[in-house]
């Protein structure tokens, strides 16, 4: 590939890019301390996947498997070994979903801030690019069988007094910001 | 000039004079002022080139580097608009701008150094300097809009409909400046280079017809794509613009001390906590 089909791809992918940034989203909107309320509550029941995790844990349990191995014909044991796989995939993704919740508050946090740490800004966008490729990384291992799935239960006790954290924080923040804003969500 | 040459060029200047009349009837230029100039320039710089046409001929060496010199004017009036749309906005948010303006003015050294050390190393003729340089400035404005638009994406703050219009209208400019300007280098410096070489003036009548169509297929698509942008920032403008939206209400800077190292610990335990689990 020659320079010159180098720089026309470059410009057209970078173009795409920016097209695709301009497309308006649902999500980004203006962020603001008033929107802060809106988006504390869709943030703050970020324990809604891990409030499910004592029936997972169940649905999933290495006893579970063993009696399904043991006592079910290949087939089947086969078949509910697959479907116990996706289940903890998509209970994965809804963790995912949690924690992405809890670093977008932290971003409206910091744009909200007269003042910002160029050090903390940078430290969290390299945590959620370094969670990306571990989360990845952990779903593959997981889809191919490699993850014993007992270990998702660390997972999501982080994530859950990570949630409980944030909660207090918040009502802390609504309460500090409570003077400051329009009459509606200062209430 | 053919006709096809001088149809486009009165159509661009139509364009841009209803841009201009569009700009100034909203009063862009209380929110948007060096976006204004922009466009006046644009403006300017076509009625001075076709002038220059008029006087001396199209084909004339004032014609050359007059239409040298507005391609690069322009292109610096542009780069001051990308400048006003990074920073409108933006700076309500006085903590993200304070760290924004520092990343993008960085980059944009970075960029226009390439652009200069790229322009630097070619052969001493206008015109293959200008393709050079002008490709370099636009990928720069692209990568710039592309960053500032990444960087507000990640923030989760949305440009307004003007500036969307504004910024979509100019990486379309870029973009095809970009190609155009990559494939007439590549030109200009591979078959048809003799024609800017007064060593090798013999072959200049036989590439003439060559170096005319070349041009005229350039500046076609330059010009289509020019009006096409123009047309995305008329539509924009068809309707008066809504009041400026209030500052953002911030919060008290201890917010932010206490809040954000702590949030950032509990992420990097929840990655701990990944590699953990990744372990054989």
């Amino acid at each position: 590939m020659n320079d010159l089909s180098i720089v026309m791809l470059l410009a057209i992918v970078l173009c795409g890019v920016v097209l695709w940034l301009l497309i308006p989203k649902r999500k980004a909107s203006r962020a603001d301390a008033s929107s802060l309320h809106s988006d504390l509550n869709e943030a703050l029941p970020t324990a809604r996947h891990y409030a499910y995790f004592r029936q997972i844990r169940q649905a999933l349990s290495a006893a579970d498997s063993e009696y399904l191995v043991h006592n079910a014909p290949p087939h089947v044991a086969q078949q509910a070994l697959r479907e116990r796989r996706a289940v903890a995939r998509r209970f994965l993704k809804g963790l995912h979903e949690d924690f992405s919740n809890l670093a977008r508050l932290g971003r409206i946090i910091a744009a909200l801030s007269p003042e910002v740490s160029h050090k903390q800004e940078t430290e969290r966008f390299i945590l959620g690019l370094k969670f990306q490729i571990l989360y990845a990384l952990v779903w593959l291992r997981l889809s191919t069988g490699n993850l014993p799935l007992e270990q998702l239960e660390h997972l999501t006790g982080l994530v859950g007094r990570l949630a409980m954290r944030l909660d207090t924080a918040m009502t802390e923040i609504s309460a500090l910001s409570a003077g400051r804003l329009p009459g509606s969500l200062g209430a | 000039m053919n006709s096809l040459e001088t149809f486009l060029v009165w159509s661009t200047m139509s364009f841009e004079i209803v841009l201009c009349g569009f700009v100034f009837a909203r009063k862009v230029q209380r929110i948007l002022p060096l976006f204004a100039i922009y466009t006046c320039v644009v403006l300017t710089c076509a009625i001075v080139v076709w002038l220059t046409y008029v006087h001396f001929g199209f084909t004339s060496l004032t014609a050359y580097y007059v239409y040298w010199g507005s391609i690069l004017f322009s292109a610096v009036a542009r780069s001051l608009a990308i400048a006003e749309l990074c920073r409108s906005g933006l700076r309500a948010y006085r903590g993200i701008w304070a760290l924004v303006w520092r990343v993008l003015m960085v980059l944009s050294i970075l960029l226009l150094a390439r652009a200069a050390s790229d322009a630097w190393g070619q052969p001493n003729r206008v015109a293959i300097y200008g393709t050079t340089l002008d490709r370099d400035l636009a990928l720069a404005s692209i990568v710039i809009l592309a960053v500032l638009l990444l960087i507000r994406n990640y923030y989760g703050l949305a440009l307004e409909p003007l500036q969307r219009a504004i910024a979509v209208g100019i990486c379309f400019i870029c973009a095809v400046d970009v190609i155009g300007n990559v494939i007439l280098r590549n030109i200009y410096t591979g078959s048809l280079f003799s024609w800017f070489l007064t060593s090798q003036k013999s072959l200049w009548p036989a590439l003439r017809p060559q170096i005319m169509r070349v041009n005229d297929i350039w500046s076609t698509v330059h010009l289509l794509s020019f009006m096409f942008s123009i047309g995305i920032w008329c539509f924009a403008l068809r309707k008066p613009l809504p009041a400026p939206s209030e500052s953002p209400v911030l919060l008290p800077s201890n917010v932010y001390r206490e809040m954000s190292p702590a949030i950032n610990l509990r992420l990097a335990t929840f990655n701990d906590r990944l590699v953990e689990l990744l372990k054989p």
